[in-house]
């Protein structure tokens, strides 16, 4: 709301400088967002007002709120509107009295309607708020509507067919799923639904109530005669129009938010007024057609409760005074002792209606900052550990985990395309793409879904950041992803955690010449031991957008939690990066699995008290063969002084055939209650060693 | 003779200068054929008499030697090291290799600062899922259909009675409906709202606050909040509670800081004001609380919830909110 200071001070008699004055709203809930200066010195406030406080969008309104602040008082503008003279000759009727609960006009016949001779103070003012100015008679309405806080809408009269003005939705005038079509002054054609409040003449709309009035009686040059309407309508009804034609306007901005209906008579009076004084004519009879006279809700208030919310210990004459001044009636309490109000709110306060909402205005008049600040009594409650507290703590590990590895944060929207879903390959089954949630109204076709994996989001992270010249990139996310039930059901929202690691093969002073995989594979390990759990396994992957060489599904047990593997050339090909070779490897975990396999019971085991012998063979196997066999059946051989084993090398070329492999592993043998003895050893070992090439079909190696 | 034997000895143990010469001059003296050697195999040709003192003085002299030689091996042993040590020498100028360091994102890390100083106070922390019933979203916080409140949030709508949560504020609702006060939690998390410029993206991060107990006053808010905003802010930090507008709270309240850029001067941030605002709050509106079964004459509480970005850019002076979802590295970086 625009408010030009000299009009505000029209209306009350402020000797405050306009800073002070805007301070002073805003500290009242009527937020002042600027002051521009203009040339004759007048300075215009942009005031912020609230959904809430339809009330204060005019000037009469602020200047009214500025009364309840400086405790003076304001005014109104003053006019004399001379006594009907002649019939009103219009039949008005509201057919929908739900949607409009009052209806009021006048007709002023044998004017003159101009342009550009609405005199220069006004249109000056109505261009400081905001509004063109069109003829006299436009002109005027508007002026009232920014004066006042009240729409009006002048209809050219003798295009009234059959002197009937009627009040009505499309099916209230023509029956059931009747619809209705206007074009409205800004030249469009609109189509209106059955329950969309319309105002009618005899035969046809002709303005769409409180949103725009129809082309057709539109008050311009040749316009002698007219009708001004004056109307309360249902807010939300009014709101729903406006939101279905996509049509917002002064009017409808004020309607929607609900307008005085006590003040509709003194505008309409008010703009009948100006619009003689601007274009002449005669003022000929009236209608007010008020089905049912609105009663202010009765407020009970408790002086203590007031004060037990805020923390004050205002007396009830402080808070009858705040109250007063805007404009509340004070009933005598039912006991005079009691420190019970019982309140009456003006028609412009209809967002007040509650105990609470009272005690938000004594605590607004009376000044938010002289309320104390004090810390609150706490009490203690020692309630199990809150959900939100255990999943952070599981996620901090994860991502402390990440980030000691090197990995940087990434935060994407949470948005996906189809485009994503097909880059991946992923199928019509999986549930990444079964469980896709739509969003209706996405900002960008490429967003319109929600994610049902983090993986596209990284690659594009690590498109732009390799565009702009980084060889080596290692990002990580945590975030959820949203899989649908095909129901009306919320989505299922899972935390994943994913990362992308990324190295241009470049000459360096130091060699490291471990694969990607490997460096991305430990990265996971870690993660996991982090967090102490351990019985989690690498299977061959069958993701379709990973190298089908070089990935892997995490399982924990027997579950599949995750994947993880280099990004297939055939999906890398299709990214702008091509020229720079990158191979970049990716690993995606569902961290909700992760949480349910944490067990958070740690039990101390001794140290060793005797020491190990350790022993190492090397095998050769088919190159076929996974090194989690030989693993698995070093683990498996029964006895119970094997204590750990490992693999440390694996090679291929001389020596070993063609199709054969070379895998090195290291025994670690201990018993916990004697020193063990190097023969026993040997024959264990040997007996070890036959078992596993028995198993993997492999032979000792020479 | 044996003055001589001597002075010639360390003069040739002076031309030694490295361990092959002191072999070799070991050998020349003690070896098996050496000068010592021969000298006291010879003493068996002295008549016995003058044995004695002559073997005396060769032995002497033997000693004399094998200390010197002592002492000249320790020397040059420790030169040899030093020799070994010199050629071992690598550059120590080159850069050391590299070990990657990871860092948080910005937001992530002001999300941990924010929490942690609520946790420190008592606060648990609560989340609620980011896809979001209309009932959740709008209905249960006094915000109807058909309300112009709903325009104050741009809204991406899934079906009509499923959103993109527009606030964090849905989680009071279903925390409530859950437990009973005492309550004091936050709530932090991904909110949406579909808006696209420089100051808005269509996701940002919320963290919401709710105390519900009995005898909680509007003054408590205040407490709390200024409490916070010190330790956040620091306590010099002007702060300003000013009535505002949110269906679910009554009264309601922005919190405003002194501008942290220009220090209350006006500028492009504050608007000229010097006031940024920071915090939206207010007292929990009965209304909600009859939502969830509440009695409001035994309960009242505050709430209170902020935009994690807003806060991120006034402290780290970023001036388009958009840099934080782009993941260029070299911002990231800088955190």
């Amino acid at each position: 709301m625009l408010v030009p200071f000299q009009w505000l001070k029209e209306f009350i008699d402020i000797t405050d400088h306009a800073q002070e004055v805007a301070r002073r709203l805003t500290m009242a809930g009527l937020e002042v967002d600027a002051l521009v200066k203009h040339m004759d010195g007048d300075i215009v406030m942009e005031v912020n007002v609230t959904p809430n406080r339809p009330d204060c969008l005019s000037i009469i309104g602020i200047a009214r709120e500025l009364s309840a602040i400086y405790k003076i008082p304001y005014r109104f503008p003053e006019h004399s509107v001379a006594a009907s003279a002649g019939e009103l000759g219009l039949n008005v009727d509201i057919l929908d009295t739900n949607l409009c609960h009052r209806y009021a006009g006048r007709v002023i016949r044998g004017l003159k309607v101009e342009a550009r001779r609405t005199p220069e103070w006004m249109q000056n003012r109505l261009q400081r708020c905001g509004i063109r100015s069109i003829n006299n008679v436009v002109d005027a309405t508007n002026y009232v509507l920014l004066e006042l806080g009240h729409p009006l809408h002048a209809f050219d009269l003798q295009r009234l067919k059959g002197s009937n003005i009627r009040v009505g939705t499309p099916e209230g005038i023509k029956g059931q799923w009747a619809m209705a079509s206007i074009e409205t002054l800004d030249g469009v054609e609109r189509e209106i639904s059955g329950d969309d409040l319309l105002i009618w003449d005899a035969e046809d709309p002709v303005a769409i109530a409180g949103v725009m009035g129809g082309l057709d009686t539109e008050v311009n040059n040749s316009t002698v005669d007219i009708f001004i309407e004056s109307a309360h309508f249902h807010p939300p009804s009014i709101r729903r129009t406006s939101k279905r034609l996509g049509l917002k306007t002064e009017s409808s901005y004020r309607f929607e938010r609900g307008t005085d209906i006590k003040m509709l008579k003194k505008a309409l009076d008010r703009a009948t007024f100006l619009i003689r004084e601007m274009a002449g004519g005669v003022i000929c009879g009236k209608v007010d057609i008020y089905p049912k006279n609105y009663r202010p809700a009765e407020i009970e208030v408790r002086c203590e409760k007031i004060n037990k919310l805020l923390g004050l210990a205002l007396s009830s004459q402080e808070i009858v005074s705040c109250l007063k001044g805007l404009g509340f009636e004070i009933k005598d309490a039912p006991d005079k002792l009691s420190d019970r109000l019982i309140i009456k709110t003006p028609a412009y306060r209809r967002d007040v209606e509650r105990e609470a909402d009272v005690i938000e205005e004594v605590a607004r008049i009376y000044g938010y900052d002289k309320i104390s600040a004090s810390l609150p009594m706490a009490t203690l409650s020692i309630d199990k550990q809150k959900e939100g507290d255990k999943r952070r703590s599981v996620k901090d590990e994860i991502s402390g985990s990440l980030l000691k590895s090197g990995f940087t944060e990434a935060i994407n929207y949470s948005f996906m395309g189809i485009q994503d879903i097909d880059l991946l390959g992923i199928g019509a089954d999986d549930s990444r793409r079964a469980g896709l949630i739509q969003i209706m109204n996405p900002l960008r076709v490429e967003d319109s879904f929600m994610k049902t994996t983090i993986i596209p989001s990284l690659i594009k992270n690590l498109v732009h950041n390799v565009l702009h010249g980084s060889r080596e990139l290692r990002l990580f996310e945590i975030s959820k992803v949203f899989i649908g039930n095909g129901s009306s059901r919320l989505p299922e929202e899972r935390e994943h955690v994913a990362a992308i690691y990324y190295k241009e093969r470049v000459k360096s002073l130091y060699r490291d010449d471990t694969d990607d995989f490997y460096i991305v594979k430990g990265v996971a390990e870690a993660v996991f031991n982090n967090l102490k759990i351990y019985d989690y396994s690498f299977r061959r992957s069958s993701e379709a957008y990973l190298h089908p060489g070089r990935s892997a599904d995490i399982f924990i047990g027997n579950d599949k939690i995750g994947y993880l593997g280099a990004i297939s050339p055939a999906v890398l090909g299709s990214l702008n990066i091509k020229r720079h070779k990158a191979s970049p490897v990716v690993v995606e975990i569902d961290i909700e699995s992760v949480i349910s396999s944490i067990t958070e019971e740690i039990k101390y085991k001794p140290m060793p008290r005797f020491p190990c012998i350790e022993r190492d063979t090397a095998i050769v196997v088919d190159s076929s063969l996974e090194s989690s066999m030989v693993i698995k059946w070093l683990k498996l051989y029964p006895s119970e002084l094997i204590e750990d084993v490992y693999i440390f090398d694996l090679y291929y070329g001389k020596n070993i055939p063609e199709g054969k492999k070379g895998i090195a592993f290291n025994v670690r043998y201990r018993a916990s209650d004697r020193t063990l003895r190097d023969d026993e050893i040997d024959e264990l070992h040997s007996l070890l060693v036959d078992y596993v090439i028995g198993k993997t079909g492999g032979e000792l190696r020479q | 003779m044996t003055k001589d034997l001597k002075r010639v000895f360390l003069e040739e143990l002076r031309s030694v200068k490295s361990m092959t010469d002191l072999s070799h001059l070991r050998v020349k003296y003690l070896g098996r054929k050496g000068i010592i050697t021969l000298e006291l195999r010879s003493l068996s040709s002295i008549s016995p008499a003058d044995r004695p003192a002559a073997g005396k003085k060769i032995t002497s002299i033997k000693q004399f030697i094998e200390a010197e030689f002592a002492v000249v091996e320790s020397i040059l042993k420790r030169e040899e090291l030093q020799r070994e040590l010199q050629a071992n020498c690598i550059d120590v100028t080159l850069s050391g290799k590299f070990v990657p360091f990871g860092r948080q994102h910005p937001i992530s890390r002001m999300l941990s600062e924010i929490t942690d100083i609520f946790v420190t106070m008592g606060f648990g922390i609560e989340e609620g899922p980011e896809v979001e019933s209309d009932y959740y979203n709008f209905e249960s916080l006094n915000i109807p259909k058909d309300h112009p409140a709903r325009d104050m949030q741009d809204t991406f709508y899934i079906n009509d009675d499923m959103v993109l949560r527009t606030h964090t504020s849905p989680v009071q609702v279903r925390v409530m409906e859950k437990a009973r006060p005492p309550l004091m939690i936050i709530v932090p998390g991904k909110v949406y709202r579909r808006d696209a410029d420089i100051t808005h993206t269509p996701m940002f991060h919320q963290i919401e606050g709710l105390m519900v107990d009995r005898g909680i006053t509007f003054s408590n808010l205040k407490g709390v909040l200024e409490a916070f905003l010190y330790h956040l802010f620091g306590p010099d930090t002007p702060v300003r509670f000013r009535p505002s507008f949110f269906p679910f709270t009554e009264p309601s309240a922005e919190v405003d800081i002194g501008c942290i850029l220009c220090g209350g001067d006006g500028c492009n941030v504050c608007k000229g004001s010097g006031w940024v605002e920071i915090l939206g709050a207010g007292m929990v509106n009965p209304v909600v609380f009859e939502n969830v079964g509440y009695d409001t004459e035994e309960f009242s509480g505050f709430a209170f919830g902020m935009g994690v970005e807003r806060i991120a850019m006034l402290k780290y002076s970023i001036d388009d909110i958009r840099l934080f979802f782009e993941n260029d590295i070299r911002f990231l970086r800088q955190f």
